[in-house]
């Protein structure tokens, strides 16, 4: 499976964790203090709380419910209730591959041997929320493949398309370095009026 | 219809607050409830009357036919101590997540930081936990706890005892030190009303020994008590209770709640519940 975009590497900074999600599943995305990305299954094996409510410390992701710190491998490292248990290995969360590429934040489900994808240089503009599926917008510019990324001719800007739900996707636009944001930025907007068929 | 859900006594008003007639909802059907020269009334969605009790500064009703009374709580009566009519807080869980959560005191230090729990004050000790067959209900006992201001009357951090009990499937009343009464109890209780499997009515109650506190500071402490677990409660993954071991993972500090888990299935509860894994 595809690399695909769920975030922007300033949406995260280090030491930070957020919800983000592919289609149905939630992910719980956080960075560690010296800016390792991880992306994990939002749910403590614990009592079920989300992941992303919780809290990095150190190198690892502690839950807000009852503080249960995660290491960087998904393994429970510590029960604040239990201070003096070394938690059995079996409680883990599962973890996705995940990496950082030109500021966007990757994460592909069922791990894959794809190299992560080219961006030329281009830096990130925006994220935008657009109501219609990836591959409504996959289809709306040609492309075969919605997850990867959609190449556009106007400003030379790529997208990168995170599906959410049946009826939406999140949009990862980046550009040229030298692009005038505020014009890559309106076009998008623009786009998303004539993509959700409303008059702009 | 099921008799090990309907034959129950819930909870569906805070009596004071019934002034108008109005609707609401109880395990997913609808009923309407007002008071008619002091007296409180309950209907069904046909129009049938339910019966009704009032106690503990609540209108209880059961759309089946309660095999027993009401629970009782003996401590609540005794002179001197401030009933305390909370209000309610609707929120988007199984109200048996509402209870589980009421009986947990792991969460604490990090949920209700700095007031009923600190880190690093975190341990759990072991405490006594029991099924009592004879009158069926889930007991904790010698539960205790460091709390850095554990009631409004607390002046500083305490190592507070507390018991739990469940009396009913979606009731939980709990026993704590009394700060300016050692050798007392207070009296905190979680009454639940199930709206829907997957949606409930708070209504917590307390009588507590307090000259100090002003009503709605009393009432203030617990409404912002709550509010703290209900941020968790609306995000727990799955929204139902899972009954069967496996989807989530307890230790010793959750002995509480795998003996309600199992009074739960052994008495047949199974509404708000998951019964296989998702
Ligand atoms: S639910 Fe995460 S630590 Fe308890
Ligand atoms: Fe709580």
């Amino acid at each position: 499976m595809d690399w695909v975009a769920v975030g922007l590497k300033e949406d995260v900074p280090p030491g930070m964790v957020i919800p983000s999600r592919i289609s149905d599943t939630e992910l719980a995305l956080w960075c560690t203090p010296s800016g390792r990305y991880h992306a994990w299954s939002d749910r403590c094996p614990h009592r079920g709380m989300r992941l992303s409510h919780g809290f990095v410390r150190g190198d690892t992701l502690a839950c807000i419910y009852h503080g249960w710190q995660y290491n960087e491998a998904g393994s429970c490292e510590y029960i604040p209730a239990h201070p003096k248990l070394t938690p059995p290995d079996t409680i883990c969360v599962p973890t996705y591959a995940c990496a950082e590429a030109g500021g966007v934040i990757w994460v592909s489900l069922a791990g894959t041997d794809m190299p992560l994808p080219v961006l030329g240089g281009r830096v990130p503009i925006r994220s935008l929320q657009i109501s219609l599926s990836a591959p409504d917008l996959a289809a709306h510019f040609g492309a075969h493949s919605f997850t990867t990324i959609a190449v556009v001719s106007d400003h030379e800007a790529l997208l990168a398309v995170q599906p959410c739900t049946d009826r939406t996707c999140m949009v990862h636009a980046l550009a040229a370095p030298d692009a005038d944001r505020k014009v890559v930025s309106r076009w998008l907007e623009d786009l998303r009026a004539t993509l959700e068929g409303v008059p702009s | 219809m099921n008799a090990a859900i309907d034959n129950h006594w819930y909870p569906v008003a805070m009596i004071s607050g019934i002034d108008a007639p109005r609707e609401t909802l109880l395990l997913g059907k609808k009923i309407s409830l007002g008071r008619e020269d002091g007296t409180c009334w309950v209907l069904d969605a046909s129009g049938a009357e339910l019966p009704t009790v009032e106690r503990f500064g609540h209108l209880w009703t059961s759309p089946g036919q309660p095999n027993r009374d009401l629970f009782t709580i003996p401590e609540a009566d005794s002179p001197g101590r401030r009933l305390v009519d909370v209000g309610s807080v609707k929120v988007k869980c199984s109200p048996l997540r509402a209870v589980e959560n009421f009986l947990d005191i792991a969460h604490f230090p990090f949920v209700h930081t700095d007031i009923l729990g600190a880190e690093p004050h975190t341990e759990v000790d072991r405490y006594d936990v029991k099924i009592r067959e004879e009158v069926d209900e889930v007991w904790a006992t010698k539960v205790k706890f460091y709390q850095p201001q554990a009631a409004k009357s607390a002046a500083g951090g305490i190592t507070t005892e507390y018991m739990y009990r469940v009396p009913a499937p979606t009731c939980s009343v709990l026993y704590k030190t009394c700060p300016p009464r050692p050798g007392e109890w207070d009296v905190i209780t979680l009454f639940v009303q199930p709206l829907t499997e997957e949606w409930c009515e708070v209504w917590p109650w307390m009588a507590l020994y307090d000259d100090e506190s002003t009503m709605s500071e009393m009432v203030s402490f617990q409404q912002l008590i709550f509010m703290q677990d209900r941020s968790i409660l609306e995000n727990q993954l799955p929204r139902k209770l899972p009954l069967d071991p496996g989807m989530e993972v307890p230790t010793q500090a959750d002995m509480t709640s795998v003996a309600y888990r199992r009074w739960l299935k052994k008495i047949g509860y199974t509404y708000g519940a998951q019964l296989v894994a998702a």
